[in-house]
């Protein structure tokens, strides 16, 4: 797993991380140039190269959140890794995790208040938005709407799937996915696919729910 | 791929899974709420949250009190959530351990928090005395807090100022049961190594407490009079559950050692004991680490004595402790020989590599631990 911290000075920086994960090129895509013909081996090369890699196809996930949501957790379940020693992203994570065929690249960025300005840098070619909520956290429901209401004005994200995750199911104050759903005024959404999911990140229940979800929902995406 | 408009509703069956539309959902009662509008029309599953009992949020909450003494006893939280809000003037004590506790809004306030198996978050609160043992740490928007801290990972501040750190020093009987519920080590500790999300540029927003701090000048004991008046506390630094380390603070001397115990039946009260040997000598317990190694680990580590302990490895995770002082190697090694001669340990052989040792095994120790 790869863990980016940002620089000592705590500051995120506004440049975008080198992507990791592989763009899909047009192996017919030739550029013009003084030889063209080589371009256009070149170009029937890359074809043959991309037949024979595994056709799975790759998937960038962004989970976001207010801080304490349970993302991370939420991170480390879906590649079933050990839960007991999380630390607060102070920058952000990143999985890949195969399910469903489909190999998932998935973003986990840090939600203190202070970093969420730098959300944006990562908006680009998201395949599924993951929105991660504390489901105990009554005092901090209204923020994390805010939150939400912000993201689905993005015009980087317009259309673009939306999990919402109820988190912390297992805690007694969890408010239930169906209450969530309806103070978060979620059926207003109109510009995308989406679903409410409750779950408890640490243990597991639910969150293949979730994943199902996604990747069902992952095809439909209007480019 | 066609538009139609489709009636969804919680209670259907239908197990076939319709062309995904973006159209608007219609609720089919006005209790069923919508959890998508693009679900696969299978039967709602049912959690264990839904067949659980229901309780009353407000058996695990704390609220709006003043001037008071209040908490919770032993087995009385057992591993549950627990809020504490608005509350003013209050001595607050959860003697038990928890899954994970908010603190809101809270002014002037002495605060006990059992070992908490997820998170701490305090948020815009003031004046905080407390004693505090979890995985995560946060706090936002607080200003002058003293806090006893023995954290898992990198306790976090984010907007606020007048923040004082100190190593956990409390006992009481149940606790280090309480600890194992909550799935902490007493050797996990980054106390005081606080990451700050708004740092202020020529000024700090934390600080360390002075070494000598007491509890007890902190956090009182609980009124005798109070419900809590059956509980032996001690909050005497020898006794404490969770060992006192130097962490941050500026080492005495050049000299380190690095003293590992491999898993076994008492690797707890061997290490413990070894911090008595070695602390009543004089020397200084800087930092613990309780973490698994894997063989590709050992020899990075470990280096020369390598060959030897790539099996004592897989049984179990290693307590590792780093001592200070001049002569610390030698007192190690005396005290390997002496007090655990029958036991699988490894002490740094002499003053002149002793540093790289304590070295490799601590960064060795962050990176595993952190992601």
């Amino acid at each position: 797993m790869i863990s980016h911290n940002f620089p000592r000075q705590q500051h995120l920086t506004a440049a975008v991380p080198r992507s990791i994960v592989k763009k899909d090129v047009n192996p017919l895509s030739l550029e013009e140039g003084p030889q063209n013909h080589l371009k256009e081996n070149m170009g029937l090369l890359s074809i043959l190269r991309r037949l024979k890699q595994s056709p799975e196809q790759e998937v960038r996930l962004l989970l976001l959140g207010l801080d304490n949501a349970g993302k991370t957790t939420l991170l480390k379940q879906l590649a079933a890794e050990d839960i007991s020693h999380i630390t607060p992203t102070q920058g952000f994570n990143i999985k890949s995790v195969q399910s469903s065929g489909f190999k998932l690249n998935v973003w986990d960025i840090g939600g203190q208040r202070k970093i969420r300005p730098y959300w944006r840098n990562y908006f680009e070619n998201t395949d599924v938005v993951i929105y991660v909520i504390d489901s105990s956290d009554r005092k901090r429901f209204e923020e994390t709407s805010q939150e939400l209401a912000e993201l689905l004005e993005e015009e980087k994200l317009a259309a673009v799937p939306l999990l919402i995750f109820a988190n912390k199911q297992d805690l007694m104050t969890a408010m239930p996915a169906s209450d969530l759903a309806e103070s978060l005024s979620l059926h207003t959404i109109r510009d995308r696919m989406w679903q409410v999911q409750a779950c408890s990140a640490v243990t597991a229940e639910g969150v293949q729910d979730g994943m199902t979800w996604v990747c069902r929902n992952i095809t439909f995406r209007k480019k | 791929m066609g538009c139609f408009f489709s009636k969804k509703s919680k209670r259907k069956s239908d197990k076939e899974e319709r062309t995904p539309t973006t159209t608007t959902v219609e609720t089919a009662t006005s209790n069923a709420v919508p959890l998508g509008n693009n679900t696969t029309d299978e039967a709602p599953k049912q959690y264990s949250w839904d067949k659980r009992e229901k309780v009353d949020p407000k058996d695990y909450m704390l609220t709006g009190l003043k001037d008071v003494t209040v908490g919770r006893l032993p087995s009385k939280l057992n591993g549950q959530q627990f809020v504490i809000q608005e509350c003013e003037n209050c001595n607050i004590y959860v003697f038990d351990h928890s899954a994970t506790i908010t603190i809101d809004d809270c002014v002037n306030c002495r605060i006990f928090l059992g070992p908490v198996k997820g998170s701490v978050f305090f948020r815009d609160c003031k004046d905080i005395k407390c004693v505090v043992a979890c995985q995560q740490f946060r706090t936002r928007d607080c200003k002058k807090m003293e806090v006893f801290l023995c954290c898992a990972t990198q306790p976090i501040i984010e907007s606020s100022t007048g923040m004082k750190f100190g190593c956990f020093q409390y006992y009481y009987p149940e606790l280090a049961f309480h600890f194992k519920d909550a799935g902490l080590s007493i050797f996990n500790n980054n106390w005081s190594n606080i990451h700050d999300f708004t740092p202020v540029s020529g000024e700090n927003n934390w600080s360390l407490l002075p070494e000598a701090s007491a509890v007890l000048d902190f956090v009182p004991a609980p009124d005798p009079e109070s419900e809590f008046k059956s509980i032996r506390i001690s909050t005497d630094p020898a006794r404490s559950i969770v060992p006192l380390t130097k962490g941050g603070r500026r080492k005495d001397s050049e000299e380190s050692c690095l003293f590992v115990f491999f898993s076994g039946e008492y690797t707890t009260a061997n290490a413990r004991k070894l911090i008595d040997e070695a602390t009543g000598k004089g020397f200084v317990l800087v930092q613990t680490k309780e973490v698994s190694m894997r063989p590709e680990d050992v020899k990075r580590v470990f280096q020369n004595s390598a060959d030897n302990l790539v099996e004592w490895i897989t049984k179990g995770p290693v307590i590792a402790l780093e001592l200070n002082g001049d002569g610390v190697v030698e007192a190690c090694k005396n005290i390997a020989s002496e007090v655990f001669s029958g036991t699988k340990v490894f002490v740094s052989d002499n003053k002149n590599t002793s540093s790289r040792d304590v070295d490799s095994f601590f960064n060795f120790a962050d990176m595993q631990m952190g992601l």
